[in-house]
């Protein structure tokens, strides 16, 4: 069980958001949507800790939570996979993988990087979840699907209880995109993580998605599952 | 057959990834064709010896390089720091207490540069070029201009004892180097500053302590440059206000000359080494070949800026 309840956000005189609430069972995802400025962002830096909320209670598994910052959510179990995927371009696959969190070995009193398991334990990751890349490569030579894979596997490495999803798909082919929505239902499936998905794209969150929230002005204009709202109806509650 | 072929393009592979040795190599022999001397043991012992000050600070610049800054200080530490050394030696400490708080003070330099660059976001170039300054108005004060001589004989230990006609200096230096190349290559904080040369907001987004690591960097460039002060010093025999002060630009030409990204992110120290021994090559060339010293400097600048138009070149069409 995730659930918010009467979520506010003041900046000074402006209310970006006001008394947003919703509740997911366990395992299930969460599609938000919104123009500009609607408050997504605003409700997923409230979620991940980049923000505090002027009011409202947050509760993880039926328990009220607060996060001092984002490294304090990311210890109560929330991952986040941002817009630009945070991955470092001229880097490999393994290296990106572990970065902030390498592996070590002792040879003696000294500490070193243990290259191999590092390397093995990526390929072990990405192989769990059904796809494959050459952990020797670097990132800028991989496909955006195959980027995508990495930032979401990484994200969940650390069996997080909630895996925000930040815009992270606006860099993908159609192909692509139908190879994401599979991997992420898979990854869903078996690990039964809840997920809160942000995009403009609103097929991937109606293809994706159990639930979806529209905000509209900082306000909730529906919060629903997924095949109770048809495109046209989430387009019409977006616009003013 | 088919196994052959992919023998020899693992073998190119490699070439081309060391090309900086293969370009130092060739340059090398092709030179002795014509200074016949260069192939002498003893005129190879010396390039290897005279090429240890190059080589020390071109790995520290590397080191910067790698975060995606740069150090122009190191010339003034590498005077600075020794000078300091033999001060606290004449103030009554042992020498090998001396060498140390040699290397502390090119520490310390490089500690306060790069608190200044990440806490208050000065420009690293302003920094340490001001930090240089400083350093080397510093150094003109105290020896009024007139070197430092009279050093101890256990400061000069490394450049005076040998292993048969080895000096232990080459094998300081040696060791000196393969504790860099494992430190870049195999230790968490090494691989860090690769990662945030590359991209340091991702590298903030997922925990690393950017800021330290970056600290870090300078505190090594730091390091490097007092190291390479101490080897000159103990080769020669004094220190003077004018010490490194040559080896700047070539210290900032060989990590180019051997592919280490100007952006950050890119660099494998062992081909710094022979980007450095390249730029000490051109200068024995220069010399060896009987060009007017009007010349020396004019020359030595075309050659490395060619060095690294052929780099850009080679780089741009293998698409990197």
């Amino acid at each position: 069980m995730y659930n918010i309840k009467n979520v506010s956000k003041d900046f000074g005189t402006v209310r970006a958001l006001r008394d947003v609430s919703f509740t997911l069972e366990k395992g299930k995802i969460l599609g938000l949507v919104g123009d500009n400025g609607a408050g997504k962002s605003t409700l997923l830096k409230i979620l991940s800790g980049g923000l505090q909320p002027t009011g409202g209670e947050i509760y993880l598994g039926g328990e009220k939570t607060r996060f001092k910052n984002t490294a304090d959510a990311m210890k109560k179990g929330i991952a986040i996979a941002y817009q630009f995927l945070e991955l470092v371009e001229i880097a490999k696959v393994w290296e990106n993988f572990f970065m902030g969190r390498e592996l070590t070995k002792k040879i003696g009193p000294l500490v070193f990087l243990d290259i191999e398991k590092m390397k093995r334990l990526t390929e072990e990751a990405v192989t769990r979840h059904g796809q494959s890349v050459d952990v020797e490569q670097e990132i800028k030579d991989i496909s955006g699907e195959q980027r995508q894979i990495i930032a979401v596997t990484r994200a969940i490495e650390s069996n997080p209880k909630i895996l925000l999803l930040d815009e992270s798909f606006t860099l993908l082919s159609l192909e692509g995109r139908k190879e994401i929505v599979q991997f992420l239902r898979k990854v869903n499936n078996t690990s039964g993580i809840n997920m809160v998905i942000v995009s403009h794209d609103l097929d991937l969150i109606k293809d994706l998605s159990h639930y979806i929230m529209v905000l509209r002005g900082g306000e909730k204009m529906f919060f629903g599952r997924t095949d109770e709202i048809s495109i046209d109806e989430i387009v019409n509650y977006m616009l003013p | 057959m088919k196994s052959s072929r992919h023998l020899l393009r693992a073998v190119w592979a490699k070439l081309m990834e060391h090309y900086t040795w293969l370009l130092f190599i060739v340059i090398y022999l092709i030179t002795g064709i014509f200074i016949p001397t260069l192939f002498t043991s003893v005129t190879l012992l010396n390039v290897v010896v005279q090429g240890t000050t190059v080589c020390l600070l071109s790995l520290g610049m590397a080191f910067v390089m790698i975060i995606g800054e740069i150090d122009l200080s190191i010339v003034a530490v590498a005077a600075f720091a020794p000078l300091a050394g033999i001060f606290s030696w004449e103030a009554g400490f042992p020498v090998p207490v001396s060498i140390l708080f040699t290397l502390l003070v090119g520490v310390g330099v490089g500690l306060f540069n790069g608190l200044m660059i990440t806490k208050f976001g000065v420009p690293s170039l302003v920094q340490t070029v001001s930090m240089w300054w400083i350093l080397a108005g510093l150094v003109l004060i105290i020896t009024r201009g007139v070197a430092k001589t009279g050093l101890p004989a256990t400061w000069m230990l490394l450049g005076r004892v040998f292993v048969g006609p080895v000096p232990l200096l080459v094998f300081f230096f040696l060791a000196v180097v393969i504790c860099a190349l494992i430190f870049a290559r195999r230790t968490v904080t090494g691989k860090r500053l690769y990662l945030v040369g590359g991209n340091s907001e991702a590298c903030s987004a997922m925990g690393i302590p950017v800021n330290t690591v970056k600290i870090i960097a300078f505190m090594i460039s730091g390091l490097f440059a007092a190291l390479s002060g101490y080897v000159l010093s103990a080769r020669m025999g004094f220190i003077s206000a004018r010490f490194a002060v040559e080896w700047l630009m070539p210290a900032i030409a060989a990590p180019v000359i051997a592919g280490v990204s100007l952006t950050g992110g890119r660099g494998n120290l062992f081909n710094v080494i022979a980007g450095a021994y390249l730029v000490q090559l051109i200068v024995i060339i220069v010399r060896a070949g009987g060009v007017s010293g009007y010349f020396t400097e004019f020359v030595q600048g075309l050659l490395v800026f060619i060095a690294v138009m052929v780099d850009t070149g080679k780089r741009r069409v293998s698409g990197r």
